[in-house]
């Protein structure tokens, strides 16, 4: 930037060179397009169209210059793009924010702007593309524009860990230099996770509501049916009815707003939260709007061992509803007069953090629903869930996180959910880049754990404090 | 892998086997994607795709013979020791063990226009979880591999019990459903089938987690840490 300021004053000079390379370059063209007429590659027509066009650039590009030069608001500035142009390109693919990268022989990354070491997560620059990118169809293209054959646009996905849905654009480039490979690959990677996704959100949220709206719907329309015909003048059955009615559309309801959230959810999955969010301080929140509800069944809801001040990376309503659910599920599962037990730790890692170090019993079932990436240096802040209910048979903890799974297929009765709340609880975490895990045993009760990773509030403040100088010399 | 083939003297002694494990990744990035399509396939009831997948295996077979081929040169012309051998040992084990993974891809695949024939199950999706679990397996693995990272082949293999869990989960389940229900015996059939052929995935990518470790440190991954309990508590509690 300080660069392109010092090149200001010189700036005026700069058209000059260039306009003569652009008509040299011009002539060069039609001298190569004669001798290959001469030499009878080209017939005299595409010889005589061929240098008119590029006569004709010459011009154009001549009166263009020109007329830049008059005194209108633009000179000053167009001249010093002239003479930026090398250093202005590189900050254009330096600032992009789109992966962009360089190949050249042997499948080697020659260049890579930061916005790509960041999408593939690139250390050494002049790696070996196929340790970092081990799609096969993308090595091929690859390797085609390699030998300055064609360009190609490869689409790929990945389902594990995250899921993500990328075009790349590959392009050979033929560079000035000498030796037998003069062909490079352009490689220009677009993210499609966003519309791939929402795409099949519509689809799979379509496809949800009405299987699952169809039973409810259709006990309310029998209903009508027999309220409007054999029981017209039957008080009690009316009565009796609009109570069923009334349950059946409060379901539906709750499926609905169930299903939006979780659409809503899936649809940002791959967006990383900002934000932060106190972990303890949130529970004790969840714990006080749920405890109406903990109450009303003399359950006793306890904030068990909390370490002050656990501070997570997250967007703080969306935590909320994974805490809400969790608890809500804990009371929905406990006897009466159970007690339900919420812990709150800090600075974990990844394995400490998804299963507590003592077992419920020796011989109980656990299992990881979702668990991020292993990155050895990150911590995590865990919310533990314990209650003393039933117990979840091992064999269905595989499918808990599953919408619409219910154990033992509990589909009515005053316990029933809508079976999507532990599948938004994961996909929430997800998000987070958390991880989400459950311990069991039948008879003794059940241990959720989800945990999302510290916030780091020093690399949050310095990364602010570059951001400010940046601005800073950009004014 | 990019950093440790340190400096010989031999430049082309380095580039070579940086190229091998560049071939070993890239073997392993086309075994991924067939497990990958092959489960596509399997959940979106896609013939066309399954068809695809099979025709891939004798990519992966190819890839295995020439990888090799390069290996035996490597050793015969460079006599490599210490971690250069351990470098070229490794790439022989891990492409066996990715061709493995490329023959249950295939098997996988070979299922889906049988499977499609009978009605969509509920547990076509507890199919699917399992199986993005056994990807991320072998995604981080390969990572792993690629990037040097022993403790990230350390995860994968110490998480292993986690794909246990969903096979034995999901076999009990479907033996129950195909015991109570006649229809159901011939989808649970291919479907375990399936499973199976992951939870076997799943194990190739202990494997190469273990070749992993071994290339990166030089000690047997079952010496340092010894399997059944999980050394990794840091904190207390």
């Amino acid at each position: 930037m300080d660069r392109d300021r010092q090149n200001q004053p010189q700036g005026q000079a700069a058209g000059e060179p260039r306009r003569r390379d652009v008509v040299l370059m011009a002539l060069l063209g039609i001298a190569v397009l004669a001798v290959l007429a001469f030499s009878g590659e080209l017939s005299a027509p595409a010889f005589l169209a061929g240098a008119l066009a590029l006569a004709a650039l010459g011009v154009v590009y001549f009166l263009i210059a020109a007329s830049g030069s008059d005194p209108s608001p633009m000179p000053q500035i167009a001249p010093v793009r002239h003479e930026a142009v090398p250093q202005t390109s590189e900050i254009l693919v330096e600032r992009l924010p789109i992966p962009v990268l360089l190949i050249g022989p042997g499948g080697r990354i020659e260049r890579a702007n930061p916005a790509a070491r960041a999408f593939l997560g690139l250390g050494a620059e002049r790696g070996l593309l196929s340790t970092v990118l081990r799609q096969p169809r993308v090595l091929e293209a690859v390797s085609v524009a390699l030998r300055g054959e064609r360009g190609a646009t490869v689409e790929y996905s990945t389902v594990a860990p995250l899921e993500s849905h990328v075009r790349a654009f590959i392009e050979p480039i033929r560079l000035d230099v000498t030796g037998p490979m003069p062909f490079r690959a352009m490689m220009v990677l677009a993210d499609d996770t966003s519309s791939k996704r929402a795409e099949r959100m519509r689809a799979d949220f379509l496809a949800n509501a009405s299987h699952e709206l169809r039973t409810p719907l259709a006990s309310l329309s029998g209903f009508i049916e027999t309220l409007n015909g054999p029981a017209r003048d039957d008080e009690e059955a009316r009565e009796r009815f609009l109570g069923i009615m009334q349950v059946q559309t409060d379901r539906m309801r709750r499926l609905i707003n169930d299903l939006l959230s979780l659409s809503r959810v899936e649809m940002n999955e791959h967006v990383p939260p900002t934000g932060d969010v106190d972990l303890s301080l949130l529970v004790q929140e969840v714990v006080e709007s749920l405890s109406p509800v903990a109450l009303r069944r003399s359950i006793k809801l306890s904030i068990g061992q909390c370490d002050t001040k656990t501070v997570v990376r997250g967007d703080r309503d969306q935590l909320f509803e994974v805490v809400e659910n969790l608890l809500g599920n804990a009371i929905k599962y406990s006897s009466d007069e159970a007690e339900v037990c919420v812990c709150v730790y800090h600075d974990r890692t990844r394995d400490s953090a998804e299963q507590a170090h003592e077992r419920l019993t020796p011989d109980s079932g656990r299992l990881t629903l979702t668990s991020p990436v292993l990155d050895a240096d990150q911590r995590y802040g865990v919310v533990r869930v314990r209650d003393a209910g039933a117990g979840i048979e091992r064999r269905f903890l595989p499918r808990l996180a599953e919408r619409f799974f219910r154990v033992d297929g509990q589909k009515s009765g005053p316990r029933s959910g809508t079976g999507l709340g532990l599948a938004i609880v994961k996909h929430i975490v997800n998000r987070h880049r958390g991880g989400f895990s459950v311990e069991s045993a039948p008879g003794i009760g059940t241990v959720f754990s989800v945990f999302f990773p510290v916030s780091d509030s020093g690399a949050e403040a310095n990364s602010t404090v570059e951001s400010k100088v940046a601005t800073s010399t950009d004014a | 892998m990019v950093t440790p083939v340190s400096a010989h003297i031999v430049k082309a002694f380095s580039e070579e086997l940086e190229q091998l494990s560049a071939d070993v990744s890239a073997m392993g990035g086309l075994a991924e994607s067939m497990v990958t399509d092959a489960l596509e396939a399997a959940s979106t009831r896609d013939a066309e795709l399954a068809g695809i997948v099979m025709a891939r295996d004798a990519e992966v077979d190819e890839y295995e013979r020439t990888i090799e081929k390069k290996i035996i040169r490597l050793l015969a012309l460079r006599q490599p020791i210490a971690q250069d051998l351990r470098t070229c040992i490794a790439a022989l084990k891990i492409v066996n063990d990715v061709e493995r993974v490329g023959d249950l891809a295939k098997s996988i695949a070979r299922r889906v226009p049988t499977l499609i024939e009978s009605e969509p199950t509920e547990f076509a999706a507890a199919v699917d979880g399992m199986g993005r679990l056994v990807q991320s397996h072998l995604n981080e693995v390969l990572d792993a591999y690629a990037t040097g990272n022993a403790e990230k082949a350390i995860a994968v293999w110490e998480r292993d019990d986690n794909v246990d869990e969903h096979y034995n989960a999901l076999f009990r389940e479907l033996v129950n459903a195909m015991a109570d229900e006649k229809s159901m015996i011939e989808p649970g059939a291919h479907l375990l089938f399936i499973a199976k052929n992951l939870e076997r995935i799943g194990d190739h990518a202990t494997n190469i987690a273990e070749v992993v470790h071994y290339l990166v440190t030089g000690a047997d991954i079952a010496e340092t840490r010894p399997r059944g309990t999980r050394p990794t508590y840091q904190g207390g509690e």
